[in-house]
């Protein structure tokens, strides 16, 4: 998954900011009066900065193309979802949802077909957070009233999905959820 | 110099800041320890402690940040007393009326109060507006802070000068001092997001008066709402960083820092990134166009550049190889340094865009702003109150009282905030005042990480105790 | 003073917003997308049997439901399609199909109506009936009424989008907008944007405004005030390095 390398790649560069921190804190005890502070400093300030801003360069064009706006935007999805959350609860419905008269259904989505949720809100701003039977977040996207959000996503997993509100919304917020089948 | 007027005011600042921030720990802990089901409390109760804890904090490392560098400032140049009085009254009745709203109206729409919710009331009615009156005494105060100290440099230096823009030429013939760089820097940047809450806080007024004539958009209030929010919290860190370029040397019985081409190039980017870094804040907002997402997750890559390439490495060039006085306080700045960088990693982890679809809102997101905050900017002004502390007087702790703080602090800040690292890549949102039995992983975390949160309030008691006498000496020595 | 004026510049523009834009939304647009068109027979003017799915092979399809002895929206709507399609963005890029809902319509009397639209050698246009219009309005979501008494339909102008697979990509129900045609012919070529407003809520300080000719976001008055504090903010340091600057020697 990729939260587990996400956690691991963390782990790795916090362990390594903590020994260069530790070894340059231990490099100024015991210092020998002759061999005083660093050479050239400059010169290394001026490589680490361009090692960095390779890296940082390296790591952008490689993740920008894939943000979520970009994913399955040629294809034409399998199924149309649409979602309209309110305080404290999702209306889900594979017609559209009449603001005044807001009724949902139950929902199920083909396994591996593409599927676009239409993700608005009635009231205020909530999260639409898409949780696979392992409880892991899949996917997201916000539910901002005025505004529909295209989230695209194909499901490979059959099951139940959860979702569940991830944008603060008032007092029984924690509770805010649906589920949906994949077939 | 230091006066014995603003060693006072400096002194009393100190007290009110760590006073709350003991308040703030506490409704902290009691939010994790709902979470993990040692207590119980109602969902209204979570989180109005949340929204408490949330502007609390943010307000006092802040006005940490912004008092610390008023002290210092008046070794430049002279700063206003009734200015500095005005914000510390507005800091406390804004404060006071921050908690009337929340702990007696019940107000609990979140710190970031984000745009519609405050209007859908949950709570007693006239909690909404109190609430926002309280963040108007809160920014009208800081602006005018803000303004004055800026207004005090600029009687100085030329206002190139204090951007440092003569450093860009070979020998420059006035040198700016770091410390009158950053600060200016940084008020800027502050001032702009002060007013971004002015017109946020502009336009609910305008919609809460019209009686529903008029009804703002909810993107341009998110954006809003995060341009004050992140920039603010963000902004109160290079406050802390002023005040290491001031004192590291000093403390460490090293030459002074001057000031470079490239830092002063650095900190004009800085100033550029900080202010467009917030647009990762609506990264799900697919409302949002891409162009400004990806600018969004640029400026908050390419912020680390000057932040870790001159500030970071000139700590490291300062510590490296050199014989250094360690104490407490350069110990706190050279540990709140690190603490600084790893919540920047775990915050670049986030602000990239394909990240941020599976870590958006779950607890990574405090998980790192904590790690930079408690493990960075708060070790940052610990370390100035102890200076502070010490000025006249003998240094208060031996050895082995600093191996004591340090590692109470170290063990409990680690433990906390591992706790908030692992659940949040386990997927558990952050803002949930229980969890659901699919989110059960989230509920050993949040116990484990009330236990570690204790033992970081344990430094911090002991700490706020042994500084407090300091601070009561000041302010019972004769004032002239 | 400043303040209070902003704020009723403020209320009046909300006040002015508000009373226009009662627009209500329109679920119907929202049903049946990505469902696929029922692949009817048709016969088109120069009498040549054809079907959806060869005339949706060469360009993705705008379908417009009419009937000719409408005394009603037809013919406006029509013209207007006529009108907006040749100032719409990328108008090459899609094929226009006139088919009769009206059992009544024979393709002598659609061959008379592309005659009075000056359309007959328009080779974007077709005008076809077909002998399965039952299925065919029930896959689009098309639903009129025969009002017995005006001896007419009761009906919407009905125009839906077909991409070159077949699916229906968006409607339009009501005669609209050059823009809003823009946006149908996007959506057939499959020019994906992640995000759409609901109509009327249009508020005063949106920061963008989608253009469907270009598919970029334009900038909207909601902007201004995003860019608002830093304007703010230089002339406050201009202002007060003006009456603090340090004085010379």
């Amino acid at each position: 998954m990729q939260q587990n390398s996400i956690l691991l790649l963390f782990l790795i560069l916090a362990a390594l900011a903590t020994i260069t921190f530790l070894y340059i804190y231990l490099s100024s005890k015991n210092v020998e009066l002759v061999k005083q502070g660093m050479e050239n400093p400059l010169k290394k300030r001026f490589w680490f900065l361009l090692i960095l801003f390779v890296v940082l360069s390296i790591f952008a064009s490689v993740t920008i193309p894939k943000s979520p706006y970009y994913l399955f935007a040629d294809e034409t999805p399998a199924k149309v979802v649409h979602v309209s959350a309110m305080q404290f609860a999702f209306i889900m419905s594979e017609n559209a949802i009449d603001p005044k008269r807001p009724s949902g259904q139950a929902i199920e989505v083909p396994a591996n077909g593409l599927v676009e949720f239409r993700v608005t809100s009635l009231d205020v701003n909530h999260g639409f957070a898409i949780y696979n039977p392992e409880e892991r977040l899949i996917t997201q996207t916000q539910a901002m009233p005025g505004y529909v959000n295209r989230l695209r996503y194909k499901f490979s997993e059959p099951g139940t999905y959860k979702i569940f509100c991830l944008e603060y919304c008032g007092m029984a917020h924690q509770g805010m959820r649906a589920s949906f089948i994949v077939k | 110099m230091e006066s014995i007027k603003s060693k006072k005011i400096t002194a009393v600042w100190i007290i009110t800041i760590l006073t709350l921030f003991v308040v703030s720990i506490v409704l902290g802990i009691l939010m994790r320890l709902n979470q993990g089901g040692v207590i119980e409390q109602t969902p209204v109760a979570f989180y109005v402690n949340m929204t408490t804890h949330g502007l609390t904090m943010i307000g006092i490392w802040f006005v940490a940040g912004m008092m610390a560098v008023n002290f210092l400032l008046q070794r430049y140049v002279k700063t206003s007393h009734t200015v500095n009085i005005l914000a510390l009254v507005f800091t406390v009745v804004g404060v006071l009326m921050l908690w009337t709203s929340t702990f007696i109206g019940k107000f609990h729409a979140g710190w970031t109060f984000l745009y519609p919710l405050p209007f859908k009331i949950m709570w007693a009615k006239w909690a909404t507006p109190v609430f926002y009156l309280a963040l108007v005494v809160l920014v009208v105060g800081w602006l005018i802070w803000c303004l004055s100290l800026i207004a005090q440099i600029l009687k100085k230096y030329s206002i190139s000068q204090t951007f440092a823009w003569q450093h860009f030429k070979k020998n420059p013939k006035v040198e700016t001092p770091p410390f009158i760089l950053i600060s200016m820097i940084t008020l800027v940047g502050i001032t702009t997001c002060l007013i971004a809450a002015v017109v946020l806080v502009a336009l609910t007024a305008a919609e809460y008066f019209s009686k529903g004539a008029f009804v703002n958009d909810a993107l341009l209030m998110k954006n809003l709402t995060y341009f004050f929010g992140h920039t603010i919290a963000n902004e109160m860190l290079y406050l802390g960083l002023a005040v290491i370029y001031e004192l590291f040397s000093e403390i460490s019985g090293r030459p002074k820092w001057k000031t470079t081409w490239y830092v002063a190039i650095a900190w004009n980017f800085t100033l550029v990134f900080i202010l467009t870094a917030f647009f990762h804040h609506l990264y799900m907002d697919f409302v949002q166009p891409e162009g400004l997402q990806i600018v969004g997750q640029l400026a908050s890559y390419f912020a680390s550049l000057p932040a870790a390439g001159v500030t970071v490495f000139s700590i490291f060039i300062a510590v490296y190889r050199t014989k250094i006085n360690w104490s407490l306080p350069n110990l706190l700045f050279f540990i709140g340094t690190a603490g600084w960088v790893i919540g920047g990693l775990g915050a670049v982890i986030d602000a990239t865009i394909s990240n941020n679809v599976v870590l958006h809102n779950t607890l990574w997101v405090p998980a790192h702003f904590h790690t930079y905050n408690a493990m960075g900017n708060v070790l940052f002004s610990l370390g100035f109150f102890y200076w502070f502390a010490t000025l006249d007087t003998e240094k208060i702790y031996s050895g082995k009282g600093t191996k004591l703080i340090l590692s109470l602090l170290l063990i409990g800040g680690i433990g906390f905030l591992l706790a908030f690292y692992i659940a949040g890549a386990d997927s558990i949102p952050r803002r949930y005042s229980n969890y659901p039995p699919e989110l059960a992983a989230g509920i050993p975390l949040a116990t484990m990480g009330a236990a570690f949160a204790t033992i970081y309030l344990i430094g911090i008691l002991i700490f706020f105790f042994n500084i407090s006498k300091g601070c009561l000496k000041i302010l019972s020595s004769p004032s002239s | 003073m400043f303040k209070n004026t902003f704020l009723t510049i403020l209320i009046a523009g909300g006040c002015f917003l508000a009373s226009g834009q009662e627009a209500p939304l329109s679920t119907g647009e929202e049903g049946n997308i990505y469902q696929k068109i029922y692949n009817a027979p048709l016969v088109t003017s120069t009498k040549q049997a054809t079907s959806f799915e060869k005339l949706r092979k060469e360009k993705p399809l705008l379908l417009g439901l009419i009937f000719t002895r409408c005394s009603g929206v037809c013919n406006p709507f029509l013209l207007q399609l006529k009108e907006n399609l040749q100032f719409a963005a990328n108008n090459n890029s899609v094929n226009v199909v006139v088919l009769s809902f009206d059992p009544r319509d024979s393709i002598t009397d659609m061959n008379s109506l592309a005659q009075r639209l000056d359309l007959e050698n328009d080779l974007q246009w077709t005008f076809a009936v077909t002998d399965s219009i039952l299925p065919l309005i029930q896959s689009v979501g098309f639903s009129p009424v025969w009002d017995s008494a005006k001896q007419q339909y009761d009906h919407d102008a009905f125009l839906v989008g077909i991409n070159k697979d077949g699916y229906i990509t968006k409607k339009l129900i009501g005669v609209r907008s050059a823009n809003d045609l823009s946006l149908l012919i996007s959506s057939v070529n499959n020019i994906f944007s992640p995000t759409y407003r609901l109509p009327g809520t249009n508020a005063l300080f949106s920061c963008f405004n989608y253009d469907p000719t270009t598919g970029k976001n334009t900038p909207g008055l909601g902007l201004l005030f995003i860019a608002l504090p830093a304007v703010v903010t230089v002339l406050l340091l201009i202002l007060l390095s003006y009456f603090n600057a340090p004085k010379v020697g």
